[in-house]
């Protein structure tokens, strides 16, 4: 059964950026013009003061949680203790949207804090289906899930990416969060094609798309892209974001950046940019 | 081909014990190699939690030097991975590896430090609850009184230390702290850390009210813990304790043990 959609087109679409805790005063003393904002869920599962911090935003601005925790490719099935966290958080805060990722963390009770890669089998398929349909079921949301930045792929994976996340969609009822700078990550890391991966995502299932900086390291003489949310957008991923607001409509689009973090006003101005290119695709593009 | 459990447990094994032979065996050869491309996540999975844990223990990070912390860190992080997504609550076990790993063997205050730090870490992220007024004892009748247990506010926590830990905290919360000199030998310390609002609060204790504090929080009856102060400490005087504690916005239940077993009074 899916539980009833949130679905994400109801919302005006608006660029949104990623709010980190060393923003937050500012955020809330200035006010800026944004349409919403995004946190790391697992942030915000404990006590003390950060869910109370929360709560002010949220006052404020329309939220969306993304979830880096949940673990929703693990064989062993999901945390239930952390299914209920986040179901308290959400009846909290209320959000416009929910996302987490096409990747799994947990294994044999070890948390290993990445979004490490799933071999794309029939196996795959029905653990991933599984484990979302009863995430959906226990968070009474409908989830987007975002396509991860990969460094490596299997031998034996039997299907790509963009139909395994396809595939997603149609068994378990949820929507897609279309990273473009993890498609270019990924394309280039895996020697695919970036346009064509995208032209194969299922354009309807999108609801949010996220947009990031990477940087490239050196392995010999072969180069690496890591998504590393630590730097502004790069321009081949900047066209990438029009061709997907050209394809998907035009979808909450959210300016994440994690590492190195840049005053507020930097972080404003990719959202600016973004703005633009919204603009270019059609005129009739939000303003935040 | 390997089941997904298969794959998941050798993707770990590969990170955690560096036995990377049946993972790398899995992974297509385009180009790069396959330990390099798996060098990617290894690299992500020990930097996050490097950097989780260096979050939490900042004065132990600084007593020992980065390069230091990051080589301890990895090896606690190989043999204690997290458990949970929420890594605010990540590095219990930290100070008791600390104590046990030979090449910081002489920073004999440093496990020390590390608990102080994890009690402030489980203060900053404790649920919030509403303390209670000694008022409430109003409702005990006088036979009752020794069978109450006290539930202490979830910021709470102790930590009695040979070494003056509170001084060497203070000395390396910052990079700007400079305590000149600290006297190993000036002798031991009893703390207590509480949350009030966003602030950490340090105090330092009497050793009888740390006892006594200490044992209202594994769960004693007030007999029990009197008790126990009494026997290293003749002259403690729970008619000022116990008011202390409400005082203290510490306690945010009191019910019965034993016959009225668990019955709460009021909450």
């Amino acid at each position: 059964m899916i539980p009833k959609a949130q679905d994400a087109r109801a919302i005006p679409a608006a660029i949104g950026i990623g709010m980190r805790t060393p923003h937050f005063d500012e955020i809330i003393a200035t006010r800026p013009a944004i349409g919403w904002l995004e946190v790391h869920a697992e942030n915000y599962l404990g006590g003390g003061p950060a869910p109370v911090r929360l709560d002010t935003i949220g006052q404020e601005y329309p939220l969306s949680l993304h979830g880096v925790g949940l673990s929703l490719g693990s064989a062993e099935g999901l945390a239930d203790d952390h299914l209920r966290r986040l179901r308290t958080l959400i009846a909290r805060t209320e959000p416009f949207l929910v996302s987490e990722h096409l990747s799994w963390s947990i294994t044999g009770d070890a948390y290993l804090n990445d979004l490490l890669p799933l071999p794309y089998t029939e196996e795959s398929l029905d653990i991933v289906v599984g484990n979302v349909a009863k995430a959906q079921a226990a968070l009474g949301r409908r989830l987007l899930v975002e396509n991860p930045a990969s460094y490596l792929c299997y031998r034996h994976s039997t299907m790509p990416e963009p139909d395994f996340l396809g595939e997603l969609v149609r068994r378990s009822g949820c929507g897609l969060l279309c990273d473009v700078n993890n498609i270019f990550v990924t394309c280039n890391n895996l020697d695919l094609n970036a346009e064509a991966y995208l032209e194969a995502l299922p354009a309807a299932a999108v609801g949010e798309i996220h947009i990031a900086g990477h940087s490239r390291v050196m392995r010999g003489s072969q180069s690496l892209l890591i998504d590393d949310h630590g730097s502004p957008v790069a321009p081949p991923v900047w066209d990438l974001y029009r061709r997907a607001i050209e394809r998907f409509g035009l979808v909450p689009s959210l300016v994440e950046w994690d590492n190195n973090l840049p005053p507020l006003a930097q972080l404003l101005d990719e959202a600016q940019k973004a703005r633009a290119a919204l603009a270019t695709v059609d005129s009739d593009a939000c303003a935040a | 081909m390997l089941a997904l459990h298969e794959v998941q447990a050798a993707f770990r094994r590969a990170i955690l014990t560096g036995d990377t032979d049946t993972f790398c065996a899995l992974v297509a050869t385009d180009g790069l190699a396959p330990e390099e491309r798996l060098g990617v996540y290894r690299n992500n999975v020990f930097a996050s939690l490097t950097a989780a844990l260096r979050e939490t223990f900042p004065a132990v990070c600084r007593l020992v030097d980065e390069r230091f912390f990051a080589y301890a860190a990895h090896e606690f992080i190989c043999r204690h991975p997290p458990e949970s997504a929420v890594l605010a609550e990540y590095g219990g076990r930290f100070p008791d590896f600390l104590a046990g790993f030979a090449p910081c063997r002489e920073l004999v205050y440093l496990a020390d430090v590390a608990r102080l730090e994890w009690l402030m870490n489980v203060a900053a992220n404790a649920a919030h609850a509403n303390p209670i007024a000694a008022m409430t004892l109003a409702d005990v009748v006088a036979e009752d009184a020794p069978r109450l247990t006290l539930q202490l506010h979830p910021s709470f926590g102790f930590v009695a230390s040979r070494w003056p830990i509170d001084r060497i905290w203070r000395a390396n919360r910052t990079e700007a702290a400079a305590e000149a000199t600290i006297d190993l030998a000036a002798g031991g310390v009893w703390l207590e850390v509480s949350r009030a609002d966003a602030n950490i609060i340090m105090r330092v204790l009497d050793s009888a009210t740390f006892t006594f504090r200490s044992a209202v929080q594994r769960g004693e009856t007030l007999a029990r813990a009197t008790e126990v102060v009494l026997v290293a400490d003749p002259a403690f005087d729970l008619c000022r304790a116990l008011p202390a504690l409400f005082l203290d916005g510490a306690i945010i239940a009191v019910s019965l043990a034993q016959s009225h077993a668990g019955s709460e009074i009021r909450q």
